[in-house]
């Protein structure tokens, strides 16, 4: 599915990334966790085409060279970032943003375009799943949504347009509890043995929720280990420095 | 600009009292000239240059109308009243949704050749304002006069149609529109233009509104249809107690215009409310300019403009809000915000504020910039492209004017007319 090798990326001559590799297959899920500063959202960044990066190295999707695909192309062909900071639209109406999202996406892949009624029944589906009150979809476009609605806002979308690799950009900051077990669940609700998952955290709590089949450790733009979902007990109890140092 | 105003005067003899305004007009015009940039309300709009620029042979418009029109030009979204404006004449009017003895629509042509219809009107032939306001006053005769009784709600909106035939080519079209509203009266009125074939034209038009105790006119200026004409429009509004002005203008279609708002708030509680959008592609010039005047105390003025830019396209807008000593517990708003999409266009703003009274409260923002890059990602890394999310922005960007009419069927249309715009254009 994915396939990163000795990827370096720098913004304004700082190299952030450096030499990072990373392997995902097909319906497995990767945590990323790291200190701030690790060059953890740069990577979501990178894998999602947004601009200003000096980059080298490969990334690979499905086989095609993923540094060459516009970054709309990216989506189309089913990647999907949930940003850290969602960005606040005004005067775009969510709902009609969903539904352009959507039909942009379908027509890509081949399928029919969705009409309204048919949109409107979708999204009120996933939306309850979500405990998504109705009315903030006919708000603007993130505009005036608590931390928790627009995070969860970004699950919607993510479930509403059913990606295959779903990189999740410290989604559970800004959560409460509550919100914490819906997204979660929201998010499982989506694992199949077809779609990836790449979440990245700075805590372990979400992967209380979210089983992940491997977690690294990135410090410093570069995964300093891997291991299963019981390394990130462990960080929690002996913190990046003690598991990066071995001590 | 070739100006016979001898052989003008030769063939609209009248009255002698409208004869000596128009001479004094017309050497006021004689001496002042064009408004040039020398002019500080001017200064964004070189009107002598524009002119001189795109017209070799501007002559004085004086046609004679048949009472046939283009019926295409018709709105067929909703009912409403008409009335039918060809090349500044008033040419018809059906008001068949309303009681025609309270509501009265008259040809200024007519009221012009008579002594005591003229004395109520003659106040609006004062004005020196500038050059063109002269110019109006010494050429003009035609138009149209609406005065409503007290006590009356239109049932339906009323859009007086300003159609531009071909024999408009090249003319300079002088006109006014004259609006009297009764104590506690309601108008919804939009002022709609057309022209055939692209013609290019010199629209220079009077508006004088009278709104007394009480009563609200709903004004929309809705000017959609890319077209080669060039306009000067001024519009002074009296506001009694009270009473209420909305204006919403959709500036999408002149190569050229300039509108002037000017409202003067001169009893208690009035108000005034100026929402504009400005969308300008290709060499568009388009300026707004409003100057509210509070008078008296506890009125309310805002404005809110919004503005795209794109290709060589010009925009400007100048908003001043003044205050008397006496208009305490006034409230002024008036905010701008503009996008610009392109590095050879222009976005001009003049904010100004005269306050001379100590308790009231004012104030005002304008900001120009580019679109949001972070919006434009983010959009784009949900699979839409760089031009879907553009005009999305675009569209949400300016909609937010479009949201504040409330007059559902008029919202509609005018939401309409621009997200056709809004497609249409390339970024």
């Amino acid at each position: 599915m994915l396939d990163i090798s000795n990827l370096s990326a720098s913004i304004e001559g700082k190299k952030i990334l450096k030499s990072f590799d990373l392997k995902i297959k097909p319906g497995e899920v990767h945590a990323i966790m790291g200190p701030n500063g690790s060059g953890k959202s740069t990577l979501a960044n990178v894998l999602s085409g947004r601009k200003g990066y000096e980059i080298e190295g490969k990334a690979f999707y499905e086989g095609k060279n993923l540094l060459k695909i516009p970054i709309e192309e990216r989506a189309q062909k089913g990647i999907f970032l949930a940003f850290q900071y969602p960005t606040e639209i005004p005067g775009v109406n969510t709902n009609n943003f969903l539904k352009t999202s959507l039909n942009t996406v379908r027509k890509f892949r081949g399928l029919k375009e969705l009409d309204s009624l048919d949109f409107l029944k979708l999204v009120k589906e996933k939306s309850k799943k979500l405990k998504i009150e109705e009315k903030i979809l006919s708000r603007q476009l993130n505009v005036g949504f608590s931390g928790g609605e627009k995070k969860k806002n970004e699950i919607l979308q993510m479930s509403i347009l059913e990606p295959k690799l779903a990189i999740l950009d410290e989604t559970d900051s800004g959560l409460d509890i509550d919100a914490l077990k819906i997204v979660s669940e929201g998010v499982n609700s989506l694992r199949d043995k077809e779609r990836s998952f790449l979440i990245i955290t700075h805590y372990q709590r979400l992967l209380n929720y979210i089983k992940p089949d491997f977690v690294h450790v990135l410090v410093n733009g570069k995964i300093v280990k891997t291991g299963c979902s019981d390394l990130a007990e462990e960080l929690e109890k002996d913190g990046y420095e003690g598991v990066a140092t071995g001590k | 600009m070739n100006l016979d105003f001898e052989q003008f005067k030769k063939l609209n003899i009248g009255l002698k009292e409208l004869d000596n305004i128009r001479t004094k007009s017309f050497n006021r015009f004689k001496n002042l000239g064009i408004p040039t940039k020398r002019q500080e309300h001017w200064k964004y709009t070189d009107l002598n240059k524009i002119i001189t620029n795109n017209f070799d042979d501007l002559q004085i418009y004086e046609g004679k109308e048949k009472e046939e029109y283009n019926k295409n030009f018709l709105i067929e979204e909703f009912e409403h009243n008409k009335i039918i404006l060809q090349n500044g004449n008033f040419i018809d009017s059906d008001l068949s949704f309303e009681d025609k003895k309270r509501v009265r629509v008259k040809s200024l042509k007519k009221i012009l050749s008579d002594k005591n219809n003229f004395e109520k009107i003659k106040e609006y032939f004062t004005d020196e304002q500038n050059s063109m306001i002269s110019l109006n006053h010494a050429f003009v005769n035609e138009g149209v006069i609406l005065e409503v009784d007290q006590n009356y709600f239109f049932k339906k909106p009323l859009i007086i149609y300003n159609i531009f035939s071909q024999y408009s080519k090249n003319k300079i079209i002088n006109n006014k529109v004259i609006i009297f509203l009764g104590e506690n009266s309601n108008l919804t009125l939009v002022d709609f233009y057309r022209s055939e074939n692209n013609i290019k034209y010199f629209h220079n038009t009077m508006h004088n509104y009278n709104i007394n105790k009480n009563a609200v006119l709903k004004k929309f200026n809705i000017n959609n249809h890319l077209n080669s004409s060039y306009n000067y429009n001024s519009t002074k509004i009296k506001s009694h107690e009270n009473s209420v002005f909305e204006n919403f203008l959709l500036s999408l279609g002149p190569n050229f215009i300039k509108n002037e708002i000017h409202c003067d708030l001169i009893e208690n509680y009035s108000s005034c409310f100026v929402n504009a959008i400005m969308l300008l592609k290709d060499t568009q010039h388009h300026e707004l300019k409003t100057n509210v005047n509070h008078k008296y105390e506890n009125c309310k003025s805002s404005q809110l403009v919004k503005s795209v830019l794109l290709d060589d396209s010009n925009g400007t807008y100048q908003g001043k809000i003044y205050v008397d000593k006496n208009a305490q517990k006034t409230n002024g708003y008036q905010l701008s915000k503009a996008i610009i999409l392109s590095e050879k266009s222009q976005f001009n703003s003049k904010p100004e504020l005269e306050i001379y009274a100590d308790d009231v409260k004012c104030s005002h923002g304008s900001t120009t910039g580019n679109i949001d890059e972070n919006s434009i990602f983010y959009l784009m890394s949900r699979g839409l492209t760089k031009d879907q999310a553009s005009k999305m922005i675009i569209e949400g960007f300016l909609n937010q004017v479009i949201e504040t009419i409330t007059e559902p069927s008029i919202r509609k249309l005018v939401f309409n007319l621009f997200s056709s715009r809004i497609n249409s254009i390339k970024i």
